[in-house]
């Protein structure tokens, strides 16, 4: 892609999160949103494939009408309530229309066909920052409000999140698409336990992101985009293969990786307020996740039988792995032994 | 006066409908100048003159008239219009959706209509619209900077999306 278009894209993407979770009136956020949709636009549809072009329609279609449904949301609390704050959203129908609005923008069930197909479209790099950079926004927006939202809605936007996410990334065989679900289902974590504990959505959020990335960026370096080639990359990186599969375990919340401090938390928020069959539902839904967890780990470290034993490393090596990759894969998988560090810190 | 307001509210809705009832682009269009106009007229209703003036020139002089010559590119062999029994059916679709609207929401609580000006009938010193777009240029110099990069980016997206002609996003026609 054009440098100085890329640069332009990914300037304007740091300004439109910057502006929108920096924001007090409603004016400003819908402004970075816009500024967000317009700039991912080139980085999505850079490689020109059809796929990729509808990839990028869609994300825009869908994206501008939850932005417009933000500014209607926003616009109604001002006429009724005569101020612009976002954090004081009051009127009914606004906070409805705002919950919409936002699920929309996430990907909630059942708002969420369009994500799997954007992110096949685009590729590994830009799937990781629709995934994580993009989601910063909308979640800001619900965190300041999440006072006056309606804790039923938002409960049943969360299971089902985690219900979709997990039963539709059963069948998937393409590893962007599986990554949309597992988003999908992390969301739904994310949004359970928002209207009880807005740090603990915060922390989920943290930690999704930098175990993401580990995994997005550990795909990108194997270039590894379906299953049957994932089979074969452990000759390439046979430590980053191995590592992957410690990282993908961790996205699952296996304990004792770093992966299940944000559900141990939740669960715990939601028994103690009192509902306990929320936290079951809720933990019941993600084993279906597990499921595919399991078998992108066991791709990822499989050594294909027809060869032997002596079938080693190919002599070729790809360029060095970068820093950021290590961090991250590190990060993700031993952290939960500092939980009480990391809850002070949220 | 209240009367002819309300009558610029039903004149909107129709040429919403007009729209959302999804005739060929050619059809469409007349319902989007429909509805712009008669906003315009409601807007100036509201006490917001300036804003009323700003969209027509730039909604109904700038954007429509360039939707229209690129429309006029890539024109449909038969066009469907409002005879169409397709788009009658998502007509009678949207009138249902605006009748349980108004039975819901009330006509005046929701909908707003028969409410007074903006500025409460003149109690303030300045049109409201006037002196927001003072407060643009003075001291909320921020947020006119925020806009006027965010309309550049929008050019320089669509730029890069039509670049390469045939190799481009959108198919040279």
């Amino acid at each position: 892609m054009n440098p100085h278009a890329k640069l332009i894209s990914s300037m304007s993407l740091i300004m439109g999160t910057s502006i929108t979770i920096s924001s007090n009136h409603w004016i400003l956020a819908w402004t970075g949103l816009e500024i967000n949709t317009l700039a991912i636009i080139p980085l999505i549809s850079k490689s020109h494939h059809p796929r990729a072009i509808e990839a990028a329609v869609k994300y825009f279609l869908t994206q501008s009408t939850a932005s417009a449904l933000i500014l209607f949301s926003s616009m109604s609390n001002a006429w009724s309530t005569g101020q612009w704050d976002i954090t004081q959203l009051n009127h009914p129908t606004s906070c409805l229309l705002l919950t919409m609005a936002i699920a929309i923008k996430l990907g909630l069930v059942p708002f969420h066909f369009w994500f799997p197909e954007v992110l096949q479209g685009s590729s590994l790099t830009t799937a990781l920052l629709l995934s994580t950079l993009m989601k910063l926004p909308p979640i800001t927006l619900l965190l300041l409000t999440s006072q006056s939202l309606n804790p039923t809605l938002l409960t049943f936007l969360a299971i089902s999140s985690a219900l979709v996410g997990g039963w539709m990334g059963l069948n998937q065989t393409q590893t962007r698409k599986i990554l949309a679900f597992s988003s999908i289902s992390h969301l739904g974590w994310m949004i359970a336990i928002i209207a009880y504990n807005p740090q603990l959505t915060i922390l989920t959020f943290a930690l999704y992101t930098m175990m993401t990335t580990a995994v997005f960026l550990s795909l990108a370096q194997i270039k590894v985009l379906k299953l049957s080639t994932m089979l074969i990359s452990w000759t390439k990186t046979p430590m980053l293969n191995a590592t992957m599969m410690l990282t993908l375990l961790s996205l699952a919340g296996l304990p004792p990786l770093t992966g299940f401090m944000p559900k141990w938390l939740i669960i715990q928020e939601l028994t103690k307020q009192e509902m306990t069959p929320t936290a079951t539902i809720i933990s019941m839904l993600s084993l279906l996740g597990l499921f595919f967890y399991l078998r992108l780990a066991y791709h990822s470290t499989i050594t294909l039988p027809p060869n032997s034993s002596n079938h080693m490393k190919l002599w070729r090596t790809n360029k060095a792995l970068s820093t950021l990759t290590a961090i991250l894969t590190a990060t993700s998988t031993s952290l939960l032994p500092l939980s009480p560090l990391i809850i002070t810190m949220f | 006066m209240t009367y002819f307001v309300i009558f610029l509210g039903i004149c909107f809705m129709l040429g919403v409908l007009a729209v959302a009832s999804n005739p060929s682009p050619y059809y469409g269009v007349v319902g989007l100048v429909l509805a712009s106009v008669v906003s315009c007229g409601w807007l100036m209703s509201l006490g917001v003159s300036f804003v009323s003036l700003a969209l027509f020139m730039i909604y109904l002089g700038g954007m429509l008239v360039v939707f229209v010559y690129s429309v006029s590119l890539a024109a449909d062999p038969y066009p469907e219009a409002w005879g169409n029994w397709r788009v009658v059916g998502y007509g009678l679709g949207f009138v249902l959706v605006v009748c349980v609207g108004v039975v819901l929401g009330g006509f005046v609580d929701f909908w707003k209509v028969g409410v007074s000006t903006v500025d409460s009938g003149g109690a303030s010193l300045v049109r409201l619209d006037f002196g927001g777009v003072a407060v643009f240029y003075s001291w909320g110099v921020g947020l006119f900077l925020v806009a006027g990069w965010g309309l550049l980016l929008v050019l320089f997206v669509v730029l890069e999306l039509v670049r390469g002609l045939s190799r481009g996003a959108i198919r040279a026609v």
